[in-house]
């Protein structure tokens, strides 16, 4: 924590050396401070335990951000994750999702800290996600806000629709490297043409291989968005995917995903002669159900993720209810099916996992 | 007696022509363009909208919104009410993207999803129907006491709202006193009161309207705006990449 007080502190200061004066407040936005604080508690209860272990367990989470914003000068950015869990003992653990300092200067943005960067534009998957946390397909959106951001430092330059970025992301500095992490340094391009956001990656880690790749979406008429993705590190990996929404606010989004079978892209428990794999996801969802009379506060999602080689899938349901402006109750559950010990979802070790849980936010 | 009912039918007739030359509009496209001023004070600009839900009359929900406008092609709105914190959504002309904290990157969004709501994204954040519709003149008619014009609007671009609304525009005033919203389909699915007005640096901005549901008709949501103030934005603000540090 020590060395992200002291980048916090750090900026402070130089916003007091560097505030603009009041003859400049209609220049960009106007200073301003934002905070929240969330603070959820769940519970979770694992049926058909295939392995010996705890089928009951509960999370209690606090999780505060704070951000203060000098006009559109300087930006200073905190967002931490306290967790507590139970399960058959109790673990605290304290987790940095961001903490950085970012400086504007005519085209130029510059940023040093912690930062949660996603470059993929898939949902479920990403084959051009150098720099984002990993993805779950079965929990896309990081339902729990958990995923943690790189330590690095950043350069943006912005300009006439374009974007061009270079950043230096650390396997952990400070904080814990992940197995299989390397430093990495990427580049990316990002313009919007003809209505196609599109990006060209590259990128070089400490790993054996440079990644290359691009993405993009794009928008058809009022309902249909559609986007995809192509990375190259010693073989191709393809992404295809769109999302429809209907007039009445239910949508569906498809994914279709490829990567080749080698240590960057091959999930943790899939083996090496298991060979390039495919994978398709399917979701509905609908926020607010308010056709139907006293449904006005709920959401509902159903999502399925499979794996096309070994037939193995999985099915995510959410639910929740807002309860006034600061509570939501919700449920989530997971049902893997598939060949045990020989499928990628048939080896998870329940066959239901159902986890109940409130949120407060301020 | 003959005579004289066909000079009052003459001077009725006459009275009535008059009175139509006087409110037709000279110009429908000036007419719906000083009635955006009512919401675009500026070229560029920023204001904070609060919006209420109620319910059978009664208030269920509250949201705010600060809103960053640069001409009519550039929006940057803030959520910023406890459950919609940390989200941000950009208009780029017809482009949409928002950004949830959750995801931690902008996400393209149809204009289908902007739609939600009593009052949608659509509602807060596309304000400039000069750009974004065709104008034809309908006919004069009362809401009130108020003469208005009314004027059809057509859809001339993907980044519309609506398909079509149906408007009222004070005849004294130019200003908008009341809309109806139709989607593609035809459906009638909100209608708009323009409850009142406040001064701010000598122009006629809106402070409060009222949005109805038609298909839910239990159900309506009152928009307020406050702190109306000039900004001048740079222009790589509104980038879709750098969406959460406006």
């Amino acid at each position: 924590m020590f060395p992200y007080c002291i980048v916090a502190i750090g900026a402070l200061f130089y916003g007091i050396s560097a505030a603009p004066t009041d003859d400049a407040a209609p220049e960009g936005p106007p200073n301003e401070t934002r905070y929240a604080l969330a603070l959820t508690d769940e519970a979770a209860l694992a049926a058909g335990l295939r392995t010996p272990g705890a089928d009951k367990g509960n999370a209690l989470l606090l999780q505060p951000s704070f951000t203060y914003r000098a006009g559109d000068r300087w930006i200073v950015s905190t967002s931490l994750a306290g967790l507590a869990h139970t399960e058959s003992g109790t673990g605290e653990q304290v987790r940095v999702r961001e903490a950085y300092f970012g400086l504007s200067e005519g085209d130029f943005d510059f940023t040093i800290g912690k930062r949660l960067l996603r470059w993929g534009t898939g949902y479920a998957f990403t084959a051009t996600g150098v720099l984002d946390p990993p993805r779950a397909a079965t929990d896309p959106s990081d339902r729990l806000s958990l995923n943690e951001g790189r330590e690095m430092a950043k350069v943006d330059w912005v300009h006439d629709g374009q974007d061009v970025t270079v950043a230096w992301a650390s396997a952990g500095v400070l904080g814990q490297s992940r197995t299989g992490m390397y430093d990495t340094t990427a580049v990316r391009y990002n313009v919007l043409v003809k209505g196609f956001d599109t990006s060209v990656i590259a990128a070089h880690d400490g790993g054996d291989a440079n990644i290359g790749g691009g993405n993009f979406t794009r928008v058809f008429g009022d309902a249909l968005e559609l986007h995809g993705e192509f990375a190259w590190r010693q073989g191709a990996a393809v992404l295809a995917g769109g999302k429809y929404t209907i007039p009445s606010g239910v949508t569906f989004i498809g994914e279709f995903y490829t990567p080749p079978n080698t240590a960057y892209f091959r999930p943790a428990q899939m083996p090496a002669s298991a060979g390039r794999q495919h994978y398709a996801y399917a979701g509905v969802s609908k926020a607010r159900l308010r056709e139907l009379p006293g449904w006005k506060e709920w959401n509902v999602s159903v999502a399925l993720v499979e794996n096309l080689d070994d037939r193995s899938h999985i099915a995510v349901i959410d639910g929740g209810r807002l309860i006034g402006d600061h509570f939501y109750a919700y449920t989530h559950i997971q049902a893997p099916a598939g060949k045990r010990g020989r499928s990628e979802y048939g080896a998870i070790s329940y066959s239901a996992l159902v986890s109940l849980g409130v949120r407060f936010q301020l | 007696m003959f005579k004289t009912l066909s000079l009052l039918m003459v001077c009725a007739a006459a009275a009535l022509a008059g009175t139509a030359r006087n409110l037709v509009p000279p110009n429908v496209e000036a007419l719906l363009q000083r009635s955006d001023m009512a919401r675009n004070g500026w070229p560029s600009y920023s204001v904070r909208v609060k919006i209420l839900n109620f319910e059978d009359g009664k208030q269920d929900e509250e949201h705010l919104y600060q809103v960053s406008q640069k001409g009519a092609e550039k929006t940057h709105v803030e959520f910023l009410s406890p459950r919609e914190k940390g989200q941000y959504l950009l208009m780029l002309g017809d482009d949409m993207w928002i950004y949830l904290p959750d995801t931690s990157r902008p996400v393209r969004i149809t204009p289908l999803e902007r739609l939600t709501g009593n009052a949608s994204n659509g509602d807060v954040a596309r304000t400039h129907y000069a750009i974004d519709y065709n104008a034809v003149y309908l006919r004069t008619e009362k809401v009130g006491a108020t003469p208005c014009y009314v004027l059809e609007l057509s859809a001339k671009r993907k980044g519309s709202t609506y398909h079509r609304i149906e408007y009222w525009l004070s005849v004294a005033t130019g200003l908008p006193v009341k809309a109806e919203f139709y989607l593609t389909s035809g459906k009638h699915i909100k209608s708009a009161t323009f409850d009142a007005y406040q001064q701010v640096d000598g122009k006629t901005l809106l402070r409060r309207m009222t949005i109805y549901d038609c298909i839910r008709k239990t159900s309506h949501s009152v928009m307020e705006y406050s702190g109306f103030a000039p900004r001048k934005f740079p222009d790589k603000l509104f980038q879709q990449g750098r969406l959460d540090r406006f």
